[in-house]
């Protein structure tokens, strides 16, 4: 190879171990070249003087103390936001779209709510839903059940793809039954608690909204 | 372009990694500090199978393995030590939540820091609005009166951390991850879902602009923080 200097930044940026080799032999002979390299090692070495790994007492006690009280909470009381930790994990650009969907979430349940405020308005001084009430907040439960089945079917193999962002939605999906089943138990021992019924339709309506938004993935 | 005029004191070489022949320069110190933390590394899917099956024993061991390096990268991205001890807290507590989500297709280590950066980033931006809600000074968030263990150069040491504080987030986590912890391009590319060739178009962009951020003025001459 005929070096030159036009091939040194090329050469900073992936060169080959042989290219380096050759580099430092044509700096040998040329300052600009001798001065650029030598600048460029200076700078990874300068790194080294932000690295301190000193050991941080009770650093690991600190952690492992909170780990075994994670552990123990029975997964039904951890916060509900701690559950999308893999938001954190999810690129810029997913993430975005995901403040999309739940943009269009939150308009959805606006919609709902404006809808269905006849229900809510109705019982809003009441803790206890009254027998009609009762019969339409199980009719919409057994609708959103219904329409989610649907869903899941529909949306099984984009879900069970081995991406970061279904990987996301499948851990949202395993929370959200999480909280229905615990719900949905708790609204089984006292059926006219209102504010236990509106929970749970909350839960329905998130997922019937995710698994919409996995199949929106596709298109 | 004139000469980064600083006299280290290391003995510099170019080292090649065995695997992927990239080029990193080393020092010797350096070399031997590494070696202190990888020596008689445990296996990572050994960690890993311990964390899935619910033992406090696999994060103690990726603790011991890795928690310097993590508390290292932490307190570089987010600029003290509190935070960064809240950090790789936070970290561990994630990664026993998701820890079921682990599919393996990147080292646990590469998994861990994945998570550990972006617990990072949500706690600077989480302080910036805290900050900016506080109407405080934005120079406050920036790292230089954070204790640290003596270094050979204290003011090239802040010199950098300032010059890294006006990177981009990329080109600040590619050069913290390969230049300070000595991660290759792989394995940051598993880290940041970046490709391996962006992990390396990212490093020499940042180190271009650290060298134009530290080179003193063409026509001051001698005298800048490099």
């Amino acid at each position: 190879m005929n070096f030159t200097c036009h091939d040194r930044e090329r050469i900073f940026l992936d060169g080959s171990a042989e290219e380096w080799v050759e580099l430092e032999q044509h700096a040998a002979t040329c300052t600009p070249c001798a001065e650029e390299l030598r600048a460029w090692k200076q700078l990874s070495a300068a790194a080294a003087e932000l690295r301190d790994y000193r050991e941080v007492p009770a650093l690991w006690a600190r952690i492992e103390s909170s780990l075994r009280e994670q552990q123990v909470a029975p997964a039904a009381h951890r916060s509900f936001w701690h559950s999308f930790d893999l938001w954190a994990r999810i690129s810029h650009t997913w993430q975005m779209a995901l403040v999309g969907a739940m943009i269009v979430l939150l308009a959805t349940s606006g919609g709902y709510l404006y809808t269905h405020r006849r229900v809510a308005t109705q019982d809003a001084g009441n803790k206890l839903l009254k027998s009609g009430a009762l019969a339409e907040v199980e009719r919409t439960e057994r609708d959103y059940m219904s329409a989610i089945d649907k869903l899941a079917t529909d949306a099984g193999p984009q879900l069970n793809a081995d991406t970061p962002l279904m990987a996301s939605y499948r851990e949202k999906l395993l929370t959200l039954d999480s909280a229905i089943a615990d719900l949905r138990a708790q609204a089984g021992e006292n059926p006219s608690n209102a504010h236990l019924r509106y929970q749970l339709l909350a839960m329905y309506e998130e997922k019937q909204q995710t698994l919409q938004d996995v199949l929106e993935t596709k298109r | 372009m004139g000469s980064v005029g600083l006299t280290l004191p290391w003995e510099h070489r170019i080292s090649r990694s065995a695997h992927t022949g990239e080029q990193r320069v080393e020092s010797s110190e350096e070399r031997a500090e590494t070696g202190r933390l990888t020596s008689a590394e445990p296996q990572d899917s050994e960690i890993a199978g311990a964390c899935l099956r619910g033992n406090l024993q696999g994060y103690e061991q990726l603790y011991h393995w890795q928690g310097r390096r993590m508390t290292n990268l932490a307190r570089n991205l987010l600029g003290s030590q509190p935070d960064a001890e809240d950090a790789v807290q936070e970290t561990f507590l994630k990664i026993q939540r998701s820890i079921a989500s682990f599919r393996g297709q990147s080292s646990f280590v590469t998994w861990s820091f994945r998570i550990l950066v972006n617990t990072c980033h949500d706690l600077r931006r989480a302080r910036v609005r805290r900050k900016d809600h506080a109407s405080e000074d934005v120079e406050s968030l920036l790292p230089g009166n954070v204790p640290r263990a003596r270094v050979a150069h204290p003011s090239l040491r802040m010199a950098l951390e300032r010059a890294l504080e006006r990177l981009t987030t990329h080109q600040r986590d590619v050069f913290l991850l390969y230049e300070v912890e000595g991660f290759r391009h792989a394995e940051i590319a598993g880290m940041l879902e970046i490709s391996e060739t962006a992990s390396k178009n990212t490093l020499f962009q940042a180190k271009k602009n650290l060298r134009a951020l530290l080179e003193p003025p063409r026509s001051a001459g001698t005298g800048g923080a490099l």
